[in-house]
């Protein structure tokens, strides 16, 4: 006997549990992709119950079925179009007015559903108890209550998603608009059934009265006689109400929504507010929220650091310790030089430097952000952020910058706009990552002094900060201010936070390594062929000339396009000392560092804006960034010259 | 008592409240961008205020400001959200105790 396979797919508004219960629902039976051409993450999993094979699709939390972001876009049509046999719509039970909103719009996308009261615990706590079966009554869709961190409900919800599909999946009721948009949505769906369109035709209605530009862009190629109608419809609508169309539905739908939230919930106010609210008030305070900021992610960072060296070094010494047994693998000659330098050596330098940063680093994000606290640092930084067109969440992926800038760049795409996703990005890439910072106090800091090291990075930032006004500036387009939910401070899910951490681990891994590896395998031939000392002579104008600095430097600087810190490995290879005072004056380690530090973050770095943004804009930025680290580092140079002699 | 800001005009927009002050949303204007951007320019923007509860009726409270003009802790249908700056000017409201 086959099984059957079914398809279920979990929606609901962000921070509402949402991948905790994705997690109970699949355990290990998971992977994440992209949605097919677009940037947005699909987490798909399965599982086996009652004889069934269902594959659960995570859909992205979204607070609408609008055009406004890509994932609500992928959103619907997967629903609307993909068809899975049922939906799981995630509610924060603490929230419920919100939630609801985004209930009746999925509603109207005429699939069968089952609703999770979520984080009922949570909501009991602030005072609000909901009477579940009233609800499930009103809404005509089962409504489970649950607490997915604890597991609770989480049986039932899959037992009752079972029984609706094997009923044969019914249609939820649609809510009720008022008499005037009523009539509209009837007579454009009229018109809509008649020209086959691929989303429900009531739904389309809908959403050519709100002016949605995706709607009407396909209809217009099946149906163009639609199109004036719903536009007269809704400019008599207009003229009724006097609002836009669009305001007037999403405000009826509200409307409707909070209606039924008033009459299902009952709301006890607490004497004492929970520690959740204690904690918002104090972390998101006018004065203390800073420095409780500030403290919090320099103890992060301290921690991170501390924790990347010890790691790194036990995994170096356990992994450099196998060349013997390559040596007497393949012997000393040519093949031994390209497996072990280029290859193993590759794989190390990415299993020893990145991954013992890397990996904490997006343990500690993710903890962050399943509690809440990264949705207040956006809060605090927005101001600061808006100097270079961003608002306060592009802090998050200049974060984790500091520890790397591949998963720095895949994490801009928590911004909402491509342009925002693109300044955030570039911005990101100027940012010093962990291999960065061995440079910077491995030389500068250590040989000429820990306030030049400091002065750096300064420098740093005030180069970020003017060439991400002048990006701003230039690139078209309006700026966009902060709009975000922040939702009570809740206990992270450790497992959730745990499975996050290693997709991402994976997601770094499969774009970066090969390219390590292969990095490794030229700059290696390169040196067998005996390629570098030629390559270091046409280099010289530059940096010899200009930069000041010793020929072989050239060579080092190349290595660094593969990862930063070889520049350093490298030069003290290629001048047979780790003393760098002798072979280099303090000035001139300040013009290497510099330069080091700002030109292209690494070939990783570079796939991942291509991943992110496409060839021609990932090529942009990397040649820009070369030159203008080249431009600073001569200009560095004769200023420091200029004062200091 | 108060000062001339709040005679002049019935509607003001959501960052002339004091921290506290509750309104009732009157409208919510598009962007100065108006519609470029695919539609992600001006109102893409008013759709999403819109999305996140600010429709026209409902009364909203300024929980607190961030400071050097940053962005609005406001409270909203049961929910809170921080809104910038250039979102919250967006927002006209009337005043009510």
């Amino acid at each position: 006997m086959t099984e059957k396979k079914l398809t279920i797919a979990l929606a609901g508004n962000a921070n509402v549990g949402k991948s905790v219960i994705f997690n109970q629902l699949t355990g290990l039976h998971q992977h994440i992709g992209n949605w097919p051409g677009k940037t947005v993450e699909k987490a798909e999993g399965t599982l086996h119950f009652k004889g069934y094979t269902i594959d659960i699709i995570d859909l992205p939390g979204i607070y609408s079925l609008s055009t406004f972001s890509i994932e609500e876009l992928v959103s619907r049509e997967y629903i609307a179009v993909e068809r899975p046999d049922l939906v799981i719509n995630i509610v924060d039970a603490s929230v419920l007015e919100r939630n609801l909103f985004f209930t009746l719009q999925l509603m109207e996308l005429e699939t069968p559903m089952v609703m999770a009261l979520n984080q009922i615990d949570m909501a009991e706590k602030k005072g609000i108890r909901i009477d579940h079966k009233k609800l499930q009554k009103i809404l005509g869709i089962p409504v489970v209550p649950t607490v997915a961190i604890k597991g609770t409900g989480v049986y039932e919800l899959l037992e009752k998603s079972v029984e609706i599909i094997e009923k044969g999946g019914i249609n939820p009721p649609v809510i009720k608009y008022g008499e005037e948009v009523k009539e509209k949505i009837r007579e454009i769906t009229k018109l809509i059934e008649k020209i086959q369109f691929r989303y429900p035709a009531r739904w389309a209605a809908i959403k050519l009265l709100e002016g949605d530009e995706q709607v009407e862009k396909e209809i217009r190629e099946i149906g163009p006689k639609t199109l004036p109608t719903a536009e007269k419809l809704a400019k008599e609508i207009e003229g009724i109400h006097g609002h836009s169309c669009s305001t007037i539905i999403t405000s009826e739908r509200y409307e409707a929504a909070g209606k039924i939230a008033r009459e299902v919930q009952q709301i006890v106010p607490k004497i004492r507010p929970p520690v959740s609210e204690t904690l918002h008030t104090i972390t998101t305070h006018k004065i203390l929220g800073y420095p409780i900021m500030i403290l919090a992610v320099l103890t992060i960072f301290q921690s991170i650091f501390t924790f990347g060296n010890y790691a790194s070094e036990l995994l170096s010494n356990l992994l450099y310790g196998w060349e013997p047994l390559f040596e007497g693998l393949l012997g000393t000659g040519v093949v031994k030089e390209l497996v072990w330098g280029g290859v193993a050596e590759g794989i190390i330098a990415g299993v020893t430097v990145a991954l013992p940063y890397i990996a904490p680093f997006y343990f500690i994000l993710y903890l962050l952000e399943d509690s809440g606290y990264l949705s207040r640092i956006a809060f605090l930084m927005d101001t600061l952020m808006h100097k270079i067109g961003l608002h306060g969440k592009a802090f998050i992926p200049m974060m984790l910058g500091y520890g790397c800038n591949v998963p720095a760049c895949l994490g801009c795409r928590i911004m909402e706009t491509e342009r925002e996703r693109l300044l955030a990005a570039f911005v990101t890439t100027l940012i010093p990552c962990a291999a960065r910072t061995v440079i910077i106090l491995g030389l500068v800091g250590a040989f000429v002094g820990i306030q030049w090291a400091l002065a750096l990075y300064v420098i740093d930032l005030l180069i970020i900060f003017l060439l991400g006004r002048l990006a701003f500036k230039a690139l078209p387009g309006e700026p966009t201010a902060l709009i975000m939910e922040m939702s009570d401070y809740r206990f992270p899910h450790l497992k959730t936070v745990g499975k996050q951490t290693w997709f991402r681990l994976e997601e770094f891994i499969k774009i970066s390594f090969p390219l390590i590896v292969v990095g490794s395998l030229v700059i290696k031939l390169m040196e067998i062929l005996n390629l570098l000392e030629p390559i270091a002579n046409i280099l010289s104008p530059v940096t010899v000339t200009w930069l000041g600095l010793p020929a072989t430097t050239g060579i080092t600087l190349i290595f660094g396009v593969l990862r930063k810190e070889l520049t350093l490995i490298m030069l003290a290879t290629l001048l047979g000392t780790t003393d760098f005072a002798r072979i280099l004056t303090p000035l001139q380690m300040i013009v290497f560092t510099l330069v080091a530090m700002l030109y292209i973050p690494c070939v990783a770095t570079i796939a991942a804006l291509v991943k992110e943004f496409g060839w021609k804009k990932a090529l942009f930025i990397t040649v820009f960034e070369i030159i203008f680290a080249i431009f600073v580092g001569g200009i560095t140079l004769r200023l420091l010259i200029l004062t200091k002699v | 008592m108060e000062g001339p800001r709040r005679t002049e005009k019935a509607e003001l927009p959501l960052t002339a409240l004091r921290d506290g002050e509750s309104g009732i949303v009157t409208s919510v204007e598009e962007g100065r961008g108006g519609g470029h951007g695919r539609g992600r320019g001006g109102w893409g923007f008013k759709k999403r205020l819109m999305d996140m509860g600010l429709t026209p009726g409902t009364r909203v409270t300024v929980v607190k400001s961030a400071p050097f003009r940053g962005p609005l802790e406001v409270s909203v249908r049961g929910s809170r959200l921080a809104l910038g700056r250039g979102m919250a000017e967006r927002v006209f409201v009337e005043i009510t105790k």
